[in-house]
């Protein structure tokens, strides 16, 4: 219990560092949101009318008391108002994250399910070719660009064969070759390292000793080797989280979806502080509580680290290679 | 971002336009059949629009941005209607019109029975409301004023049909600027909200008196239009009056280029915005047409901000003129729809007039220009004068079509009289910065569109856009005969005598007269665009 909370703790501090690096990051850049609005030559605005609205914007408010204002905003629920369009940004978050959190979620399932497949079919293949196209498929994968593989996907599946339209589409059809976009990059990393764990797993001597009672092949693999092989999967999962984003950004653009993604990629270009600030927030609470949960997780996955947690000494066994690759 | 998809799109060109090609010729055979009938319209029906970018805000001032102006043409009426052909001004919701001698008092009579989409009147004290807040702003609601409007002072309701506009100094463009996007009618309430509720997420609230009304919004990504059943105020020299044909237009944007090609070549689009100049063959070739409607306004231009030092002479900047080879940078990156420049306004605009003779390339004279002015040519082929390199920067500018090639290209033909051009790219907070110091970025890349003598001095003058960075006195006096000359010839030979100068003095290079170039299905008939290229849903109808 104590552990949780320190935990939290930790959390929380963690979320104010990134709003307060945010907030003094945005205000570093050169240029703001309100300049690259309103001098937007497509206005016609004049000096004189510029000064005028960066006033009654607040520009002149010092910074100290801006940063309490968004600070004191933020702890509120109160995200303020993008500055590009003018809305506000808790609407533009509503509207933009259950699609993110749905293509996210499908696509890291998918990813899951081509991780393990891979995975478990390369280790249980007889034929050495096999296995190696198999295995030479993750680092295939991790170096196709996104929105290449968008593009190509739109090409052939929708504008060619007709299959699934990306225009006017509905909810489900629409996300079908975006969670494939995005779950194909995602599934390589995870492959890759459910690979590597499986074979180290597999040289460990109780495997050896399963195997000489006379367990099959799959049935080792499947109850004693892929339980011990999981944690490193399960830790990388957590860190995946961040390629999900970075994918999101250019799937949602590509494909023309409302979402997280598109809403960054437009606020970075429009240098929208509130926007950004609030997405900065939110990604880091996502890091926070993914890594949160995978944290708590392991003593779920692993009863070695349900007694290590309870931190006493007298019990916490001697770590074995794997747990110590778990850690790192 | 879309940088990087636009190299990523010519790099899966191969790939994808043979596909493409594929795929399409089967769809567009069958319904060339429908097109040759010259049958009557048909009102009903939905279409698929594909726009590039999302709209920011629907303050009509602030329309210019094209994504925003695309949706006020159609949900906004204005007083008088700009006829895209003759450029005529027209009675929109204003049946007539007077002007007294020197242009300082407008008084138009209003037609009866006009309705904002919210049931209020168009009567004069709407309109009144209207301008008062285009010509003056509204600091409090941070609504800004509109750049078509000049020396605005008062209006004054004269009765419920009546409406006069007074001005503390002649007003020319006034008749014209009633009729633009920028003063497009809105409902009195909606005027009294502030320039953040105009944004993106409110645009069911935006209330006008067009054909059409916003009856739905995706955040970003979506926009649904409906037809008005009761609009019956078309402007009069229009053939179709009643209703817009179409029932709904389904508007979603799509900023990636290749989709939007492929969406409208497989049929899943009908009609779409921004067709790069090298898609323009796919969509051609694939049976479907193109729509290059031109802005008419001041050129797709390069400005020298002749006061950065090296600019200063008048040599340098003519040398700059003479060795830029605008046809070269059409014949290699655009196409037949960008004519290539011969003034510093398109030949399509008002008042326009050809300086070909001072733009001509002659990369010999440059050379020439440039020795004489002292310039010598140093050891890595770049001139020098007193050990300053002749070295110039300038920034790709986002909002032109494929700016950073054309740059590239003329950089490539400057360093061929010896002077180096250097692209760079920002980000837009930098970007913004930067194009305001004449010695950070010394050659300016932009271009703006309005079918008005007024659009020249929006670009120029130093109180308006101001693109010189200018401290010309003369220049200034120049443009501001053209914005307050109340004799109409007079004020043409003010417009031609703007060109004249800004061609002696070389303060720009012309590059080419810019238009917006659309896509759509053969069925898609009654395709039309105001004048300065957005395109109007009216008369639109599906012929299938």
């Amino acid at each position: 219990m104590k552990h949780v909370l320190a935990r939290i703790g930790q959390a929380a501090v963690v979320l104010f560092v990134a709003f307060a690096a945010t907030f003094v990051l945005l205000q570093a850049l050169p240029g703001d949101a309100l300049m690259i609005k309103f001098e937007n030559p497509e206005l016609g605005l004049s000096a004189e009318q510029i000064a005028a609205l960066r006033e009654s914007y607040g520009v002149d408010v010092p910074l100290p008391q801006q940063f309490w204002h968004t600070l004191s905003g933020f702890l509120a629920g109160d995200f303020g108002y993008s500055i590009q369009n003018g809305t506000p940004v808790t609407q533009m978050l509503a509207e933009a994250a259950p699609q993110t959190i749905t293509l996210a979620l499908s696509a890291f399932l998918l990813a899951v399910l081509i991780a393990v497949s891979l995975a478990f079919l390369s280790s249980l293949t007889r034929f050495a070719w096999l296995r190696g196209f198999l295995r030479s498929l993750p680092g295939l994968f991790v170096s196709v660009p996104v929105f290449w593989l968008g593009i190509v996907l739109i090409q052939v599946f929708s504008f060619q064969l007709k299959l699934v339209p990306v225009i006017g589409a509905d909810p489900v059809q629409g996300l079908i070759l975006p969670v494939l976009t995005l779950a194909v990059p995602i599934s390589a990393p995870l492959a890759q390292i459910l690979v590597r764990s499986i074979d180290e797993v597999e040289l460990a001597p109780f495997v050896s000793v399963v195997r000489a009672k006379g367990a099959s092949r799959r049935r080792v693999l499947w109850n004693n080797v892929a339980k011990n092989a999981i944690l490193p999967t399960v830790t990388i999962a957590g860190v995946l989280l961040g390629e999900l984003i970075g994918g999101a950004v250019v799937t949602e653009t590509v494909f023309g979806r409302t979402g997280i993604g598109r809403l960054t990629e437009q606020a970075v270009s429009a240098q929208d502080t509130p926007v950004l600030q609030a997405i900065v927030v939110l990604s880091a609470l996502a890091f926070v509580l993914t890594n949160l949960a995978v944290d708590l997780l392991y003593p779920v996955l692993d009863p070695r680290l349900r007694r290590l947690s309870r931190g006493t000494a007298r019990t916490a066994p001697a770590a074995t290679p794997v747990l110590e690759g778990a850690a790192a | 971002m879309s940088r990087i998809t636009r190299t990523l799109a010519a790099a899966t060109a191969a790939l994808a336009t043979a596909a493409l090609l594929a795929a399409c010729a089967g769809t567009a055979a069958p319904e060339a059949g429908g097109n040759a009938d010259p049958a009557a319209p048909v009102t009903g029906g939905t279409l698929t629009y594909l726009e590039h970018q999302a709209f920011t805000n629907l303050y009509p001032p602030q329309a210019g941005f094209y994504p925003n102006g695309g949706v006020v043409n159609n949900i906004a009426a204005r007083l008088t209607y700009q006829n895209p052909e003759t450029l005529e001004i027209e009675p929109w919701i204003a049946d007539s019109w007077e002007v007294n001698a020197d242009a300082t008092e407008y008084t138009f009579t209003l037609r009866d029975g006009v309705t904002f989409s919210d049931g209020t009147p168009v009567d004069a004290a709407a309109v009144a409301k209207n301008f008062d807040v285009y010509g003056l702003g509204n600091k409090e609601l941070a609504l800004t004023i509109s750049e078509a409007i000049n020396n605005y002072a008062s209006s004054e309701v004269v009765d419920a049909a009546t409406v006069k506009f007074h001005f503390s100094a002649p007003a020319p463009g006034f008749l014209q600027a009633t009729s633009t996007i920028n003063s497009g009618l809105l409902s009195p309430a909606t005027l009294d909200l502030p320039l953040e509720k105009f944004g993106a997420g409110n645009a069911a609230a935006i209330i006008g008196a067009g054909p059409f009304v916003v009856s739905e919004e995706k955040l970003g990504t979506e926009l649904t239009f409906t037809a008005r059943e009761d609009y019956d105020w078309a402007p009069p020299s229009l053939k179709h009056q009643g209703r817009a044909y179409l029932d709904a237009i389904h508007l979603i944007v799509t900023p990636e280029d290749s989709v939007r090609i492929g969406g409208l070549t497989s049929g899943q689009a009908d009609y779409i915005r921004y067709v790069q100049a090298f898609d323009e063959a796919a969509v051609e070739s694939a049976g479907f047409e193109l729509y290059a409607p031109q802005t008419r306004g001041v050129n797709n231009s390069l400005s020298l901000r002749f006061t950065n030092p090296l600019l200063s002479d008048l040599r340098v900047r003519q040398a700059l003129v003479a060795g830029v080879n605008a046809q070269e940078v059409v014949d290699t990156l655009f196409t037949a729809n960008y004519p290539v420049a011969t003034s510093s306004l398109s030949s399509t605009a008002l008042g326009y007039k050809d300086e070909s003779e001072h733009l001509t390339f002659d990369p010999k004279k440059a050379a020439k220009l440039l020795d004489e002015a002292g310039w010598t040519v140093g050891a890595d082929g770049i001139r020098e004068k007193d050990g300053t390199r002749l070295s110039l920067d300038v920034y790709e500018a986002k909002p032109q079509p494929l700016s950073k090639q054309t740059l590239e290209l003329v950089s490539q033909q400057l360093k061929a009289i010896g002077v180096e051009l250097n692209v760079k790219a920002a980000d837009a907070g930098s970007y913004a910065e930067d194009i305001k110091d004449p010695l950070k970025t010394p050659l300016y890349h932009s271009m703006v569109g309005r079918a008005d003598l007024d659009v020249i001095k929006s670009q120029f003058h130093t109180k308006n856009r101001n693109v010189l960075l200018s401290n010309d006195t003369t220049l200034d006096a120049l443009l501001e005969a053209v914005a307050s000359e109340p004799d109409p010839a007079k004020r043409l030979e003010a417009d031609a005598a703007v060109q004249d100068y800004l061609a002696e003095q070389a303060y720009v290079i012309p590059l080419f007269e810019e238009p917006q170039v659309y896509g759509a299905a053969d069925y898609v008939e009654g395709v039309e665009f105001e004048s300065v290229g957005r395109p109007i849903f009216y008369d639109v109808w599906l012929n299938k």
